[in-house]
C-alpha cells in the first residue's frame, strides 16, 4: 500500500520534532473510585482466586478480577480487552508486572457478570482468553523474555515453553492450595533481559556450544576488535586463518573459557552459538524477592540441563509439575519453595523431588562458589 | 573548550582509528575531550544533534560512531 | 488459507492458557481481511510470516532473528532494536522487523480509549504484535521497518503526547507496583516518584553516556512485588519507624475465624484453625511479637517490618505513620560476576516533593560511576570492585550498622593516612635512636 506520512520531514527532522516527554501522566488513567481513594484504603481480601475487593477509610471499596494473559498480545487482543474494559468498567483497566490484566469495578454486583463475560471468552483453538485467578497461595502467571519469535541470542524459545508450563500448572492458576504463593519466571538466555535470578521457579535458556566461526565472511562482516572486546571471559583473539588457501583475517576461540553468552554474536553475526543438541533448558528454584520471614534469595541450579523438545517442552513441565506437588504437599503454610528446602535440606529436596545431583550443581564460578560448598558436618545422609 | 573544537577533535580522533574500529564507547569519548562524563554529554548529545555522530546500540550497550562508517552498516543492509 | 503450515505451533492451540498461536493466527487472519480498510505500512502478511519463521525455529531448535544496531530515531540512543530475519526470502513480511519501547504510565493503568488510539498507530505502521507488557515494564511493540520508525515517533508525540522508552546504556524505563492507588501495604506513592523521576531523567533515558543500562524500580513495601531488590541498580523501597497500628478487636475476630488470615489468600485447602503462635508469632524473623490470648504486642525497636505479621493480618495490622523509603543499590541479574541484591545504602529517606533529597543520591552515584565505571560494569560491580566505602564517600553519606549484615570477616582494614595519628611520614633517624640497626 502507498507510504502514509504522520508529517515528519526527513530532510528537516528537527522541524517542528517533539522529544523528551516521557510517558502519559498516571493519573489520566485512575479509575474514578482509585483517585478518590488513593492513599487511603483500609484492607483487602481475596474472595476467591482471581477477585479482590480493596475497601478504602470511606467506606468505597473497589472489585478488581484479574486475569491471566500471554504477554505476546495481538492488536485484536487488546481491543477486545478494551471493549471488556468499556462494557463493565467505564472503560479503565490496567496490567499487573506479571503480565496479568485486571479489570477494576465499584461494586459488587457488578462482579459476577465481569467473571461470566472473561470466562466465556475463548480463541478458536479452545484455550480461554482470559482466565480468572493468579491471585494469593497459588501460581501466578509467568513472566518471561522473547525467545525465538524476536530474539537473536536465545537459547530456547519463551511464549512456548510459558504456554506449555501454564497448562499444566493451569488448575493452581484458579485454586489456593498451595502453602504459599509460587512465582515461576522464564529467561530464554543466560543475559537473563527478564531477571529470574530470584523466582520460586526459573526456567533458562541455555546454550552448550561455543559460536561457530564463518572464517570466510568474519572480517568482512564484523569488526573483530569489537568482537573480541565483546567476550565477558577474554575468551576470543585475533587470528590469522586458512581459508581456502588464503590467509585469512578472523578470531580465534579459547573453547574452555566460552560461558556461552552470545555476547560475540550480538556484536558479530558471523559467530552465531545456536545449536538444536546444545541448547536447552536449566531449573533453577528457591529465588524470592519478598523480605517476608526470611530475606530475599537467589534461585539455585537444580537440573543442569534439558533439552529444548518442541513444541510442548515435555521433560521441562514434567520436572516443574513434579517440584510443584512435592512442595505443595510437604511444605508448612506459608513457606516459600526456597524455605521449604532450606528447612528440610537440600539433599532431602533433591531425594523428595527425585532429582539426580551432579558435579554440573556444584558452584565453580568466581569467588561466590566457596560460600555455596558445605562447611559443616550437619548434613542429612 | 569550545563546541567546534571539541567536534575536530573527536572526528580527527575517530577517522585516525577507522582502519580497527568505528564503534567508540562513551568513555572513549569523554577521554578524547578529556572532560568529566557530564559535561562531555553536552557536546557529544550535540554532536549526534548535527550529525557528527551517530549512535549504535547492541540492545543493552550503547556505542558511537561516524555515521555510515564500519561493517555494520553493510551488514545490517540500512546503507 | 494459512500461508505457512505451522504443525508444530498448532499443538499450543489447545490446552486451557490463553495460546499466544491462536491469538496470532487470528490477527493474520484480520489483516488479510482487512475490515476496517487499514493503510497498512508494513507487508499485510507479516503476522504469517511471524508464525512461519517461529514454526521454523520450533522445528530447528534455532532463532531465526540477527540483531542490528543502527536503526533508531533522531537524536535517541534508545528506545528501538534492530532485528533483521536471517531468512527473508522465505519470509519477506518479516525480512526487517524491529522492536519499539513504548514508555508506559506508571502503575500500568491505562482507559481503553487511549489504548485504542496506540493501537490504530501500531496496527497500521507496525505488525500489530505486542507484548504487554516487556521485562524491564515497557509497552513493546514487535516488528516495524526503518522508514516506519520517525512515523511512529511523530504520531505517537504529536497525537498521543506519548514518548519512547529506554535501551542501551541508558537509564531504563523506570517501573513501579501499584503503590498507594490500590495497596494499604504502601508507604509511599510509588507512581508519583516513578513519574517524576522519570520525566526529571528523559535526557538520561534516550541518550546514551553511562557506562551500561541503570535501572530504577519502586516498590510500595518490603513484599517487593516489582522486584526491585533483585533486578534494579537503585531499588526504592518503602518501609516506616515507627509501631506497626494494631486494631485488638481486629485481631480478636481473627482468632475466633471471623477473618480469612492473609486476606483469604489459602482458602483452597483446610489448613486446620487459625493458630496465632504458629502462623504469625512463631514465625515473626525477630519474635519481637507475643500474644497473650487477649493481646498482640509487637516490639517496634525490635522490628524489621517484614511484613508477615501484616500480610497474614491485614485487618488488624497497618503500616506506621512516620513513612518513607529505603534506598538500596547495585542489585543485577548474574551476567557476568554473579547475581547481586541491592545493597542497604539510605536506610530512610520522607518521600517530599520534589524528592531533592533522593535526587541527589541519585545524581552523586552517576557522577561516581560514569566516571569510574568500566565499560558494561553495573553499578554494583563497580561497588564490589571498589569498595563499599567508595559508594559512600561518593554519596556523601556517612557509616551506619545498618549498611552491613555483619562486620567484617578479616581485619585488613586499608586505613587512610589522616585516620592515623601523625600520618606515615616518620623519621628513621629517630626511629633508630631507640632501635639498633
Amino acid at each position: 500500500m502507498a507510504f502514509v506520512s504522520s508529517g515528519y520531514n526527513p530532510d528537516k527532522p528537527m522541524e517542528n520534532r517533539i522529544s523528551d516527554i516521557g510517558p502519559r501522566k498516571f493519573d489520566e488513567f485512575y479509575p474514578p473510585v482509585i483517585a478518590k481513594n488513593k492513599g487511603k484504603w483500609l484492607y483487602h481480601e481475596i474472595l476467591q482466586p482471581g477477585v479482590l475487593v480493596h475497601v478504602a477509610e470511606s467506606g468505597d471499596e473497589v472489585y478488581t478480577v484479574r486475569c491471566g494473559g500471554a504477554r505476546l498480545m495481538s492488536v485484536t487482543h487488546i481491543r477486545e480487552i478494551c471493549d471488556i474494559a468499556d462494557a463493565h468498567c467505564d472503560g479503565y483497566l490496567r496490567f499487573t508486572t506479571r503480565n496479568n490484566i485486571e479489570f477494576m469495578v465499584d461494586s459488587k454486583d457488578k462482579v459476577q457478570p465481569l467473571i461470566d463475560d472473561l470466562e466465556s471468552r475463548k480463541f478458536d483453538g479452545g484455550s480461554f482468553k482470559f482466565p480468572v485467578g493468579g491471585t494469593g497461595a497459588g501460581v501466578t502467571n509467568i513472566v518471561h523474555t522473547q525467545g525465538w519469535i524476536h530474539c537473536h541470542t536465545p537459547a530456547t524459545d519463551a511464549s512456548g515453553p510459558v504456554k506449555a508450563t501454564m497448562d499444566v500448572l493451569f488448575d493452581d492458576f484458579k485454586q489456593h492450595r498451595m502453602p504459599a504463593q509460587i512465582r515461576v519466571s522464564l529467561a530464554c538466555c543466560l543475559n537473563m533481559c527478564g531477571a529470574v535470578h530470584c523466582s520460586d521457579i526459573a526456567i533458562l535458556g541455555y546454550h552448550r556450544k561455543p559460536p561457530l566461526l564463518d572464517h570466510e565472511y568474519l572480517d568482512k562482516m564484523c569488526e573483530i576488535p569489537l568482537a573480541i572486546a565483546a567476550c565477558p571471559t577474554a575468551a576470543i583473539k585475533p587470528a590469522k586463518v586458512e581459508f581456502k588457501g588464503e590467509k585469512v583475517k578472523s578470531v580465534a576461540v579459547k573453547n574452555e573459557r566460552c560461558m556461552f553468552c552470545g555476547n560475540c554474536y550480538t556484536m558479530c553475526p558471523s559467530m552465531p552459538l545456536a545449536d538444536k543438541e546444545g541448547d536447552g533448558i536449566v531449573i533453577m528454584v528457591g529465588g524470592k524477592v519478598s523480605n517476608r520471614i526470611s530475606n530475599p534469595k537467589f534461585s539455585k541450579v537444580v537440573v543442569a540441563f534439558l533439552p529444548n523438545d518442541a513444541p510442548r517442552w515435555d521433560a521441562t513441565t514434567a520436572i516443574i509439575k513434579k517440584i510443584v506437588e512435592v512442595y505443595a504437599a510437604d511444605a508448612q503454610k506459608y513457606e516459600r519453595v526456597g524455605d521449604w528446602a532450606e528447612r528440610i535440606g537440600w539433599e532431602k529436596f533433591f531425594e523428595k523431588c527425585e532429582l539426580d545431583f551432579t558435579h554440573h550443581l556444584i558452584d565453580d564460578f568466581r569467588d561466590a562458589a566457596y560460600y555455596t560448598w558445605r562447611q559443616t558436618t550437619n548434613f542429612k545422609f | 573548550m569550545e563546541y567546534e573544537e571539541a567536534k575536530t577533535l573527536i572526528v580527527e580522533k575517530l577517522m585516525k582509528k577507522q582502519k580497527s574500529k568505528s564503534k567508540f564507547y562513551f568513555s572513549d569519548l569523554a577521554k578524547i575531550l578529556e572532560m568529566k562524563p557530564r559535561a562531555a554529554k553536552k557536546f557529544i548529545n550535540q554532536m549526534v544533534q548535527d550529525e557528527t555522530l551517530e549512535y549504535w546500540s547492541s540492545g543493552s550497550t550503547s556505542m558511537y560512531g561516524l555515521p555510515g562508517t564500519g561493517k555494520q552498516a553493510a551488514a545490517e543492509h540500512e546503507d | 488459507m494459512a500461508k505457512h503450515e505451522t504443525p508444530m505451533l498448532d499443538q499450543l492451540e489447545s490446552g486451557p492458557w490463553p495460546s499466544f498461536v491462536s491469538d496470532l493466527k487470528q490477527e493474520a487472519a484480520r489483516r488479510a481481511a482487512n475490515p476496517d480498510n487499514v493503510e497498512f505500512q508494513v507487508p499485510q502478511d507479516c503476522v504469517e510470516d511471524i508464525l512461519g519463521v517461529l514454526e521454523l525455529s520450533f522445528k530447528h531448535g534455532r532463532t531465526h532473528w540477527k540483531h542490528g544496531g543502527i536503526v533508531g530515531v533522531f537524536g535517541y540512543g534508545g528506545g528501538v532494536i534492530g532485528r533483521y530475519c536471517d531468512q527473508p526470502e522465505m519470509f519477506p513480511g518479516v525480512a526487517h522487523f524491529h522492536t519499539v519501547r513504548v514508555a508506559q504510565p506508571a502503575g500500568k493503568y491505562y482507559k481503553a480509549e487511549y489504548l485504542r488510539e496506540l493501537m490504530a498507530i501500531w496496527d497500521m505502521r507496525g505488525s500489530g504484535i505486542t507484548n504487554m507488557h516487556g521485562s524491564t515494564g515497557d509497552i513493546i511493540f514487535i516488528g516495524t521497518q526503518t522508514d516506519q520508525l520517525e512515523e511512529i515517533f511523530w504520531e505517537m508525540t504529536h497525537n498521543l503526547n506519548q514518548d519512547l522508552g529506554g535501551s542501551g546504556s541508558n537509564l531504563r524505563t523506570p517501573a513501579d507496583c501499584i503503590g498507594s492507588s490500590r495497596c494499604e501495604y504502601s508507604c509511599y506513592d510509588t507512581q508519583a516518584l516513578c513519574h517524576d523521576l522519570t520525566v526529571e531523567y528523559q535526557d538520561e533515558l534516550h541518550r546514551p553516556a553511562f557506562p551500561y543500562k541503570f535501572k530504577f524500580k519502586f516498590d510500595g513495601c518490603p513484599n517487593c512485588c516489582v522486584a526491585s531488590i533483585a533486578r534494579a541498580d537503585m531499588a526504592f523501597i518503602g518501609t516506616w519507624k515507627d509501631d506497626i497500628k494494631i486494631d485488638q478487636e481486629a485481631v480478636a475476630a481473627y482468632v475466633g475465624g471471623e477473618f480469612a488470615p492473609n486476606g483469604g489468600a489459602h482458602s483452597g485447602r483446610d489448613w486446620g484453625p487459625f493458630d496465632m503462635e504458629k502462623e504469625v508469632t512463631g514465625l515473626c524473623p525477630t519474635k519481637c511479637m507475643m500474644y497473650d490470648g487477649k493481646k498482640l504486642y509487637i516490639d517496634t525497636a525490635n522490628c524489621t517490618r517484614c511484613m508477615h505479621c501484616i500480610n497474614v493480618m491485614p485487618r488488624a495490622l497497618r503500616i506506621g505513620d512516620d513513612r518513607g523509603l529505603s534506598i538500596l543499590v547495585g542489585a543485577k541479574a548474574p551476567i557476568l560476576d554473579g547475581a547481586q541484591m541491592g545493597s542497604l545504602l539510605v536506610p530512610f529517606v520522607k518521600v517530599e516533593e520534589p524528592y531533592d533529597e533522593i535526587k541527589e543520591v541519585i545524581e552523586s552515584i552517576w557522577d561516581w560511576w560514569m566516571e569510574e565505571g568500566k565499560n558494561r560494569e553495573r553499578l554494583g560491580e563497580l561497588i564490589k570492585r571498589q569498595g563499599f566505602q567508595k559508594l559512600l564517600v561518593a554519596t556523601g553519606i556517612d557509616p551506619v550498622i545498618q549498611h552491613v549484615q555483619e562486620p567484617r570477616h578479616n581485619p585488613y582494614i586499608f586505613w587512610n593516612e589522616d585516620e592515623v595519628d601523625g600520618g606515615w611520614d616518620r623519621d628513621i633517624d629517630a626511629f633508630r635512636k631507640d632501635h639498633q640497626r
